[in-house]
Parts: C-alpha cells; structure tokens; sequence
C-alpha cells in the first residue's frame, strides 16, 4: 500500500443493502478503496430461539429449528432429530432414513443453487440467478408436493417423518435429475469458467486452511481450502455410510488454494456429488412405515448430548440438556455460518471494496442461523 | 445391614477391579447396585492416581502412552491434565466430560491445542448453562480435533453472582465470538478478552436473556417490549 | 445541413437573422428531442423484453389495468415514464442544492448536443460541419462533470464513490476510443461524417461492401477497440461498476428520484444510441446499404442506418445480461495496459497498410 496514509474513512455497508444476504452490518475502515478492516455487526435478525425451545415441548422445537436456516430447513430438522434420538436411543424404520436422506440432499441442492445464484448476482452476472433460481423452483415443487410448504417444511419428526411420500414422487424427483444435470454444465459454461469472474474472484479472499480450523469454520468453506473435512464422511450420522460419493476439496485451480473461485467451485460439484446420492437412495428406498416409530410423547432421559450434522453450510450441530421433562431444559444450536462471518474480518483485509462483497458472497452465510 | 452391605459393595469392586463384573450385575437392589458402580469408578481412579505416582516421571508425549488402554479419551485426557495441572480438575466421574475449574483453564488450553497426541485444534461450541434460580452458572467447551478425529467435553462451573472464566480467545480465534454470545446471553464475563460486548441483543440492553430467571424490560428506548402470557412464566 | 436549410428557406432570413437561427434551430432540435423520448421508449421495451428471454421469462406481457394493458405490454415504458414524472421529488437536506439540480441536466446536455452531428441519411443531418466526428467525441464528454456533480452533491459516501469511480472510466476510456477514430480518419482523410460514409460507398472486390471494418486488419481491431470503450463510456455491464447495483446501489444516482432520476436514465440510453451511431458511421459503412445497388436510394439512408445501430445497441444489451462486471482496477488496467497499446499499434498499423497496399 501506499506510503501517504490519510485518514481511513469509515463506512457502513448497512442494514439494508442488496448484497448482504440478510440484515447484516459492516463496518468498513478504508483508505481510499482499501480496506483496512471490517467488522461484522449482527444481531439483527435474533429471535431468541434458545429461550423459545425452553418452554416449548421437543416436537413443538422443530417449527422453530425451520427458521433459524431458512434455505436449508430439512437439514436443520434432520440434525435435530438425529440428536434428540441419539439422546433417547429411537431407532428409526429403514424406509424413515432413506427418505430423509433424499430430501436432505435435495435441499442441499437448493441451497447450493440460492448460493451460487446470489453470489453471481453480487459479480453483476445478472443472468445465472435467474437460471438457478427457475431450477430451484422445480426442486421447491416437488417438496411442495411432499408435504405441502415450499421453505419451511417440518417434515422431519422426532422418530419419523410428517408424511409418507406421494405416489409419483420417486419418478419426479428422477425426472428433475435427469433435468438437472446437464444443465450444471450449463452453469459452468456461463459463469464459473468465464474469464471476468474468475478475475473476479480467483487469488482473492484467500483462506489458508490453519486460519479455517482455528475459527471453526466447516463445510464448503473448509472444503475450498483443501481440507478433506465432511461429517458425512468421517463422523456418519443416519446411513450416509451406505452411500458412494466424492468429497470435493479446493485444489487452487483458477488461483490460489482457498479463494473464493474454490469455494464457489466446490459447492458446484458438490451438487452433482448430492444428486448421486439421490439416485443411489431412489433405487434403494425400502417399503415401510414411516410413523411407526414416532414415540407419543418424547421425553428423553436426563442427560446431555452433542451431535454434528453436515448442513450446506457446514458443520451444524446440536448440545441439548434434557432434565427427564418433556420440555428441553437448554437447547443450543451451533450454527455453521456464525463462525464462516467471523472469519470475514481477517481474510479481506487489503483488499478493494468490490471484493469484500465477493467474499462475503463466497462465505455463502445466512443471518437468520447467525442470530437465531 | 449396613456392614453387610458395605462388605457386599467391596467384595464385588475387588472382583469387578479383576474383570469380573457379573458379582456387581447380580445385585438384585438397584439402589445398591449404582452404590457399587460408583465405588468401582472411584477404584479404578485412586488405580490410575497410583499408577501415574509410580511411574517414573514421562515426558510429554509419552504422558498418554503411560495410561492403560482401555481407559477412555475423557479418563485419558483428565488424567494428563491432573497431572500436569494439579488442582485443577473437580471431577470426571461421569464419563462424558471433564469438569474442571477454572484458573488454569487458558494454559491448559494451550495445551491440549498442542499436545501432540491430542491435537484439539478446533473449538466446535461453547454453551452457557444455568443449573437453576440461585445455582451457580456453567460454561460448557465442547472441543474436537481435525488430525485424530476425537473430541471431549469440558464444563467449567462459575459462582452466579460474580462469573468469570478465562477466556481461550487467543487459543482458538472463534473463542472471540463465541465468549461475547455467551457473555450476552448469561453475563458471564471472560478475563482477558479484548472486546468483551454484547453480540446479539443490542448495546444498552439489560440483563442476561438465557438465565432462568431473567426478567424481559418494560420498555427499550421508549418501545413497549410485548410480554407474551403463555408458555413464557 | 438541415439547420443551413430552413435558413435559407425562411423568407426574412436576412432582416432577423438571430431570430431565424434561433427559430431554425428549435424546430430542428425538437424532432431530435422527439426522437430521443421515442427512441428511449423503444429501447427501455427492447432491454426488458430481450433480457426476459435471455433470462427464460416473458418479461412485460399486457396483463393489467390502464396502460398496462395493451398486447404484449408495449405500453410499459409509457407507463414508467409516466410514473416517474409523477414521483415526488425530494432533495436530501444536507445536499448542496443548486449542484444537485444542474447535474441531470449537463449529463443530458452532454448527450443530446452530439446528436447534431449524427448522419441519419444522405441529407438528414442537422450540422453538417466538417469537423463532425471531431465534435462529437469533444461534446461527449460533458456527461463526466455532470456525473460528478451530481455524486458530490448527493452529500453520500456511497454516492462519492460511483461518481469518482465513474470519472476515472469515462475519461480513461475516451482515450482508446479517440485514437480508434484518428486511425480511421487517417484512411478517409477528412472529420466530417458525411465524408466518411461516402468514403465507404462502392464495394471492395465487388462483394464485400467497402466498409472500414473491412478495409484492413487494423481498423478491423480498431472497430473492436472502439465498440468496447464505447460501452465503458455509457457506463453499461461489463463495466458499470459506478452504478453497481448489488455494492452502490445506484452509485452517483442513489440520492435521485423522480423526473431527475428519468433524466439520468435517458442519457444513459442516448449516449448508447452516439455511440452505436458513431460506430456505424466510422466503420460500419453509415448509411449506405451493404448491398451495392440494393436499396441504394435516398431514401433508404435511414433505414440502414437505424437497423445497423440498433443491432449494436442490441448487442449491448446482450453483453449487459451475459457478463459479470468487473472491478475498478481491472477495468482501468485493461483500459491503460491493453486498449492503449493496441490503439497506438493501430495507428501505425493502419498508415503504414494505407502506404504499402493502398
């Protein structure tokens, strides 16, 4: 930089803004167009979704887990099932896991596309986001023929699942797959090849893998940076483990290992990893029942358990303390893109003001799971 | 019958301590049967105690590989931690965490972030806990390492009326974010940490939202805050 | 030319002569002005339609109430329009008044004078000067005051940002784009617009129309140079990082509403008509058909003309929908470290061509 210094202007990416993914506060010392710091003020979005959970009953707390990471609300149910029947030792029908698996990984696909296609918008490419979204549309049809809501579903119950499938399902969701995946070439050829993105957003926000794991960040953003990290892989939860599938980690292909063209990268293959998992589920999908092991009334024995899920953020996971009440007595979410935010402030420094955008693009976060 | 049940108890640890745990499974009282469990693990501690003081003094990666194997990572690590901190740890009967009080807890750490055979480079979760009105307040670290892929609880208790805990913010950087939630929502208050606000609830909020006796203010900047009757008390 | 005309036309011409040149001049500039509004129109229409069907929607299709409501929603613009004028107008308190209001109109004035210059047929320009190329490129560059005006006044960092971002490019900028004209003029010989298009009358090896761009590899590259500067001086994606959208807002426009907002619009897409215009004239052949002998007459001048801009506003639009945008540095880089070598290579390239095969 610069070897005249003036004094750094500080500016407010505010509240409201069109690329902050939410309601989210930066606080922005620059020099010029440099950054020299930003500073992430949340809380915005917080609804006090801990104190809520402490006087509601355990099933009555899956409404609420929806809305803490909107875009991918069956992930959020599915990681609060597994822990509470971790906790009472419920063993689940096949046909209940087979399920949940298929659309935990359709709703990956859906986050990952919502990702991507506001990520674009935040370059300029005005174009993808439409195409992403026409096909996340298709996606949000189908679980709305499943049980009925096209962002906040409930579906996933303590033992079981709200609804069995509906009788053409399978052949939809194969027929959306058949649909789809070409068209991640589509997207591809667009916009994660073309030379201005990639001058865009290779070499830039780089995260060096030891900065990642002392911040905690997990998922997609761990991944870009090359550590081979899934909780699907190495701490299986449910019957990911049945399941053949890739891992795909940053190689630092376009720039530098850990820019944000990584980790834009590895969410566009992890959509294909996803729908290979949902074949291989659809063919296997056994006949069962899936209310039979939902208990009447949960009231899991007094204790505490921690369990990680993999979400399309990351690492979600849940600490519940149970007093033998039927109402949690703490229930605390540990929300993978609170610790993608906070890593916001070290790897943009230095750079211009456009690029805070584009890595905060990149870090693909959601306010809501950040303030619960 | 006390006397006798007392002989019960040891007759069926020293044979549990041999390997044979069926004399402490026939025991057909329950109550009983949990005294004897818990006079086993308070055996197999005083066990280790003795077997750590025998042992010529290790050094540092070799502190685990002293243990016998088929204590658990819990046993292991408090075992390693006692020795080398002495004083510092409450109590791990339970075996799913360690608890631990809370004046060494920066140093040790450091040291289980380093120690090669432990590896905990990364701070997953830390929950604040409230046992109760007029009950002491907890924190919880829930850590796990990359490398070894194994992970541990740790609980530190802190007084109500005056908590404080050191912070690991330089230790693990999410330690930053993660003290300034719990802090905001307990009003636990970690020493040493360079920015210690609130994070979620705004600047001039009061009081401490998670703790069981909280009390919502009547009015935030002239704002009526709505009390919702049911389900709330 | 046709300002010439009506002087000559008006019977009191010599007893007042001001007031005849003032009188000649209005009634030449209000078609202009008419064209300008209509044009606008038809473009604002085009954009959202071709980019709804590039984005796979339908765009405004007619279903509504009032003007909406016309077949295939062409009345939407008229609509827009209409609102905008109806807008309440606000100025920020702490915002320097008098800056505040000019801006819109020298960014306008800055488009609207160069199209006196424009050559729409054979005999259909309004100032036939014999510097013509020479005053437009001189005029255009106008807006860049009115666009700093205007982010200085709206007492906004935000708004500081996109007008200084957007000085820096449209000055930058104009720069490969004048020496892309200097390399055609040397092959014509002459500034004047008319000149240049008869230039390109006839056809080269009896096929090709005898079109600049054809004429020699340079100016081939030299189209292109000059294309790409022209987008970058109206400020459209790929680079239109000062009115960015998802980062500024609207860059040095954010504090604009209503009628003054519209203006800022309008100029937008009459200096995206200069400067399809100006590319048609200096290298695309102007108003001549590329078909020698067919459709040849007067009277066809405009029809060419017309078609040949609007296909390069179309493939304005085209590029706005399909590139991201780039950033501050990147664009100015590419500006200084690649357009400007290449359009001084040009020059040389283009006399030396003209010395040894012309």
């Amino acid at each position: 930089m610069g070897v005249i210094h003036g004094d750094l202007m500080t500016l407010n990416i505010g509240p409201q803004h069109p690329s902050t993914h939410g309601v989210l506060r930066l606080k922005v010392k620059t020099d010029g167009e440099i950054i020299s710091e930003v500073e992430p003020i949340i809380g915005y979005l917080h609804r006090c979704f801990e104190k809520h959970c402490e006087n509601v009953t355990y099933d009555q707390v899956i409404p609420y887990t929806d809305r803490c990471d909107y875009i991918a609300s069956m992930n959020n149910n599915f990681g609060y099932a597994v822990t509470i029947e971790a906790l009472m030792e419920i063993k689940v029908p096949e046909r209940v896991e087979y399920i949940r698996i298929i659309v935990a990984e359709l709703n990956r696909i859906a986050s990952h596309l919502l990702a991507l296609g506001t990520y674009g918008l935040d370059v300029g490419a005005f174009t993808p986001f439409l195409y992403m979204f026409r096909d996340r549309e298709r996606i949000l049809d189908l679980f709305e023929t499943l049980c009925g809501a096209r962002l906040l579903y409930n579906y996933i119950w303590v033992g079981g699942l709200s609804h069995d499938l509906p009788r053409d399902f399978v052949e939809s969701v194969f027929s959306f797959l058949d649909y789809f995946e070409p068209k991640i070439e589509e997207y591809n050829e667009l916009l994660t090849y073309n030379k201005i993105f990639i001058e865009r957003t290779a070499d830039i926000g780089v995260l060096p893998p030891e900065v990642a794991i002392s911040f905690g960040v997990t998922g997609p953003n761990l991944r870009g940076s090359g550590v081979k990290w899934d909780i699907r892989k190495d701490d299986p939860y449910s019957i990911y483990d049945k399941f053949d599938y890739d891992i795909p980690i940053g190689a630092g292909e376009m720039g530098t290992v850990g820019d944000c063209w990584d980790r834009y990268y590895v969410r566009m293959v992890e959509m294909k990893e996803s729908a290979k998992i949902i074949r291989q589920a659809l063919k296997g999908l056994p006949a069962g029942d899936v209310h039979q092991a939902l208990p009447k009334k949960i009231r899991p024995p007094k204790g505490s358990i921690y369990k990680r899920t993999e979400s399309p953020r990351g690492d979600l996971a849940y600490y519940i303390v149970s007093d033998g009440s039927p109402i949690p007595y703490r229930l605390k979410m540990r929300s993978p893109a609170f610790t993608a935010l906070s890593v916001l402030g070290e790897i943009s420094q230095g750079w211009m003001m456009s690029d805070v955008i584009a890595i905060l693009g990149s870090l693909d976060i959601v306010l809501g799971e950040i303030d619960r | 019958m006390s006397e006798d049940l007392d002989k019960l108890i040891s007759d069926a640890v020293e044979k549990a301590l041999q390997g044979d745990m069926d004399v402490i499974n026939n025991i057909e009282d329950r109550v009983t049967r949990s005294k004897a469990k818990a006079a086993l693990v308070k055996a197999k501690r005083l066990a280790k105690a003795a077997i750590a003081e025998d042992a010529p003094k290790p050094e540092e990666s070799k502190a685990v590989e002293a243990l016998p194997a088929e204590l658990s990572l819990t046993e292991k690590v408090s075992a390693v931690i006692a020795k080398k901190f002495p004083n510092t740890i409450e109590s791990d009967e339970e075996n799913s965490h360690i608890q631990m009080k809370g004046k060494n807890w920066f140093e040790i750490a450091q040291y289980l972030r380093d120690n090669p055979d432990f590896l905990f480079d990364s701070l997953q979760c830390v929950t604040g806990y409230d046992f109760g009105e007029n009950e002491d307040l907890e924190v919880r670290y829930n850590l796990h390492s990359m490398t070894h892929n194994h992970a541990i609880e740790i609980r530190i208790k802190t007084d109500r009326n005056d908590p404080k805990v050191p912070s690991v913010e330089k230790v693990w950087r999410i330690g930053d974010w993660f003290e300034r939630e719990t802090y905001d929502m307990y009003g636990i208050v970690f020493e040493g940490h360079s920015n210690m606000t609130r994070i979620l609830c705004p600047e001039d909020w009061e009081g401490w939202p998670l703790r069981k006796d909280y009390e919502v203010q009547e009015t935030y900047h002239g704002i009526v805050v709505p009390k919702v009757k049911d389900g709330w008390e | 030319m046709t300002v010439d005309n009506l002087i000559n036309w008006f019977p009191f011409g010599t007893e007042w002569p001001v007031l005849t040149f003032v009188t000649a001049v209005i009634i030449c500039a209000l078609p202009v002005f008419l064209f300008i509004a209509v044009y606008a129109l038809v473009a604002i229409y085009a954009e959202l339609k071709i980019s709804s069907f590039m984005q796979d929607k339908v765009g405004p299709m007619g279903q509504g109430v009032g003007l909406h409501a016309w077949k295939f929603g062409i009345l939407q613009p008229v609509a827009d329009a209409l609102k905008l004028i109806l807008k309440e107008d606000i100025i920020p308190d702490l915002a320097d008044k008098k800056l505040f209001v000019m801006a819109p109109f020298i960014v306008f004035v800055g488009a609207f004078i160069s199209f006196a210059a424009l050559p729409f047929g054979q005999n259909i320009i309004i100032a036939d000067m014999n510097i013509g190329i020479f005053y437009i490129l001189a005029v255009g560059s106008l807006s860049v005051i009115g666009i700093i005006l205007a982010g200085w006044s709206s007492n906004n960092k935000w708004s500081l940002y996109g007008g200084m971002r957007s000085a820096a490019q449209i000055i930058s900028y104009e720069i490969p784009a004048g020496l892309s004209i200097i390399s055609i003029v040397m092959l014509t010989g002459t500034l004047s617009m008319q000149g240049i298009i008869e230039f390109q009358s006839g056809t080269i090896w009896g096929v090709l129309p005898n079109w600049i761009i054809f004429n020699n590899p340079f100016s081939f590259i030299a189209f292109f140079i000059f294309f790409i500067s022209g987008v970058a001086e109206c400020n459209r994606t790929p680079f239109d990082i000062p009115e960015a959208e998802s980062e500024l807002v609207a860059g040095a426009f954010t504090e604009y509403s209503g009628m003054r907002y519209a203006f800022f619009f309008l100029s937008e897409y009459a200096e995206m008509f200069v400067i399809s215009a100006i590319a048609v004239t200096a290298f695309l052949g102007g108003w001549n058909s590329p078909i020698s002998g067919f459709m040849n007459s007067s009277g066809w001048g405009v029809f060419w003309f017309m078609l040949k801009s609007l296909s390069l506003i179309f493939l304005m639009i085209w590029f706005r929908w399909t590139l991201p945008r780039l950033r501050v540095d990147q664009l100015m880089s590419i500006c200084w470290k690649v357009f400007l070598p290449f359009s001084l290579v040009n020059i040389f390239g283009v006399g030396i061509w003209s010395l040894l095969v012309g």
